[in-house]
This record gives structure tokens, C-alpha cells and sequence, in this order.
């Protein structure tokens, strides 16, 4: 299965590359409201992805015949505080999680700066987070905060 | 407006959100699978940092798929930049040269301060544009949809204050 996911992640990550989803400018102008490619791109995902789960979840199997098993992610004080402080780091950078590592394939140097930071951002919260857990009702850690 | 990458002209917006869309649905379809990218943060800290949050049951379980699927994205960029005019590591960095006009050492400082951001951000908010944004909003997730507003709203402010008034 490794190498399926290997290519869902080059599919993925070629999408991202070539439609400006991981481009400096384009993220700064969808922020400007310069242009609407951005803003395309995740309406469309969205409009489309909604019916398929829907679907899905109807349909409530995998093509392997498994049942489909969603973890919702967890509601606390953490989404809107957590969401402004990646936002900014979003605007910085040009690039979310994603696309740094999509802008590291494609020889941006500068990138490889964006994950030790992010690296450095995710290991600092796994350090705090029993001293965090009660200013945003974060959830016990045996429950996990989810898939990101 | 081209790419920063070889200059090149981008995809239609409805066909990139489309192959988006097609891959996040095959992920669940096929594999069960959410979308999901700032957790394969978690997945990287969690061989170094031995702490507790980096030892949860829903990490550990999720290596197996985050991993290579990320080991995917960067090849993806490396095929899109070798197939486009040649894979040639650069410092190039568009609109941010034309107008703040930092150097090599002064991008590096610049994008760690902006990952911190990024990797504490996500991990707080419990996802990012892929997990909250595209997944959790097509399944009308409440959590997700406040999350996606704020770095949508905090996005918007900080580049109109960076490239609006600062510079």
C-alpha cells in the first residue's frame, strides 16, 4: 500500500505545483484578493469532495469492502486560535504544510527553512500541550487531536 | 499571472480542484483515509521527541500512510519542476524580492519564523488547508469550517499588513 500512497502524494503534490496552490505570489494574491485562482481552487475541491463523502458514506464501504470508519476532529478553543496563529505562518511563508514540502521537490531552497520551522512550531506544542490543555479545552491525549 | 517555477502558466482552477477532489475521495474510498497534511508533522517529531503527545495511538497508527504520501508530494514538485524546464534548486522567490527585497539569509530567517507558525498553528487547530479546509468542510465539520475562517481571516490580514503598510 506504501506505494500507492506514494502516488496519491506525487498526483496530489504535482496539482499543487502547477496550479499556483504552492506559489508565493499566487497564495499573497489570493490574500490581496488580486486574483481568484486560489479561491477556485479550493471552492472546486470542496464542491466536489462534499457529494463524493456524502456518497461515500452512503455507499458506507471501501472499494476493499471495508466499512468507512471518518474520526471527526475535535471541537476546542485550539481551532480558531490555533487556525489565526497558522494563518499568519501561512502568509509568511506562502506555502501550507503541503506545498512546503511540494516547494522543497521543486528545488525551492528557502522551503527546507519553512519545515525545520514547522518541525520546530509542531515538536514546541507537543511539548507544552499538558500545560496548554486547560486554556483550550484540548481534548485528553488518549483521545489525540485527530488527523490534520 | 505565470508560476515563480520556470515561469510557467498554471492549470485551470476547476481542473486542479477537481484532481484534488479525486485524490482526497480516493484516499477514503480505497484506503479509508482522511486527508490530512500538517499531522505527518506529528508523524516526523514523533521518531525524535519522546513526549507523550507525539506517542498517541493516532499517530503511531498513521505512519504507515502519511509518510510515504508526503514522501509523494515532494517528488510530485520534483517531477513538475524536472518536466517543466528542469529541476535547478533556486532562491526565487516572486513578489517578495520585488518588494522586501531580503537575502539569502534574511529568506531563511523569514520562512523559519513563518513554519513556527505553521507547525504550532496546525497542531492546535488540530489540522490545516487539506484536513479542516477541503475535508473537514466537504463533511460539514463545525470545528473545521471556525478553523478554516480564522487562518482564512489571519492570511488576509497579515499580507495586507506586510504588503499594505509595512512595505
Amino acid at each position: 500500500m506504501a506505494a500507492l500512497y506514494f502516488a496519491f502524494g506525487a498526483i496530489f503534490g504535482f496539482i499543487l505545483s502547477r496550479s499556483g496552490a504552492a506559489d508565493y505570489n499566487f497564495i499573497q494574491s489570493m490574500f490581496l484578493f488580486t486574483s481568484f485562482q486560489l479561491y477556485g481552487i479550493i471552492g472546486t475541491a470542496v464542491v466536489v469532495t462534499a457529494p463524493g463523502i456524502w456518497l461515500i458514506k452512503r455507499y458506507g464501504r471501501t472499494a476493499l469492502g471495508r466499512p468507512i470508519a471518518i474520526e471527526l476532529k475535535p471541537r476546542h478553543r485550539g481551532n480558531v486560535a490555533g487556525g489565526v496563529l497558522f494563518g499568519i505562518g501561512w502568509s509568511m511563508c506562502g506555502m501550507c504544510p503541503g506545498p512546503i514540502f511540494v516547494n522543497i521537490g521543486e528545488g525551492k531552497i528557502y522551503a527546507i527553512a519553512a519545515l525545520a520551522g514547522a518541525l520546530a512550531g509542531a515538536g514546541l506544542f507537543g511539548a507544552v500541550y499538558t500545560r496548554v490543555q486547560g486554556v483550550f479545552r484540548l481534548p485528553r491525549l488518549i483521545v489525540g487531536t485527530g488527523d490534520g | 499571472m505565470p508560476l515563480i517555477l520556470h515561469g510557467l502558466t498554471p492549470i485551470h482552477w476547476a481542473v486542479a480542484g477537481a484532481g484534488i477532489a479525486f485524490i482526497t475521495l480516493a484516499l477514503l474510498f480505497v484506503a479509508n483515509r482522511r486527508l490530512g497534511i500538517s499531522t505527518g508533522l506529528e508523524d516526523v517529531c514523533s521518531f525524535v521527541l519522546p513526549v507523550p503527545y507525539f506517542a498517541r495511538d493516532a499517530v503511531r497508527s498513521a505512519r504507515r500512510w502519511r509518510l510515504p504520501f508526503i514522501a509523494g508530494l515532494v517528488a510530485g514538485g520534483f517531477i513538475s519542476a524536472a518536466a517543466g524546464g528542469g529541476f535547478a534548486p533556486t532562491w526565487d522567490l516572486g513578489m517578495f524580492d520585488q518588494v522586501i527585497g531580503f537575502g539569502p539569509a534574511g529568506k531563511l530567517a523569514w520562512m523559519f519564523a513563518g513554519g513556527l507558525f505553521i507547525g504550532f498553528g496546525t497542531r492546535l487547530a488540530g489540522g490545516c488547508t487539506s484536513g479542516h479546509g477541503i475535508f473537514g468542510i466537504s463533511n460539514f465539520e463545525l470545528p473545521s469550517l471556525m478553523s478554516t475562517l480564522s487562518f482564512m481571516a489571519a492570511g488576509i490580514a497579515t499580507t495586507q499588513l506586510v504588503y499594505r503598510v509595512i512595505f
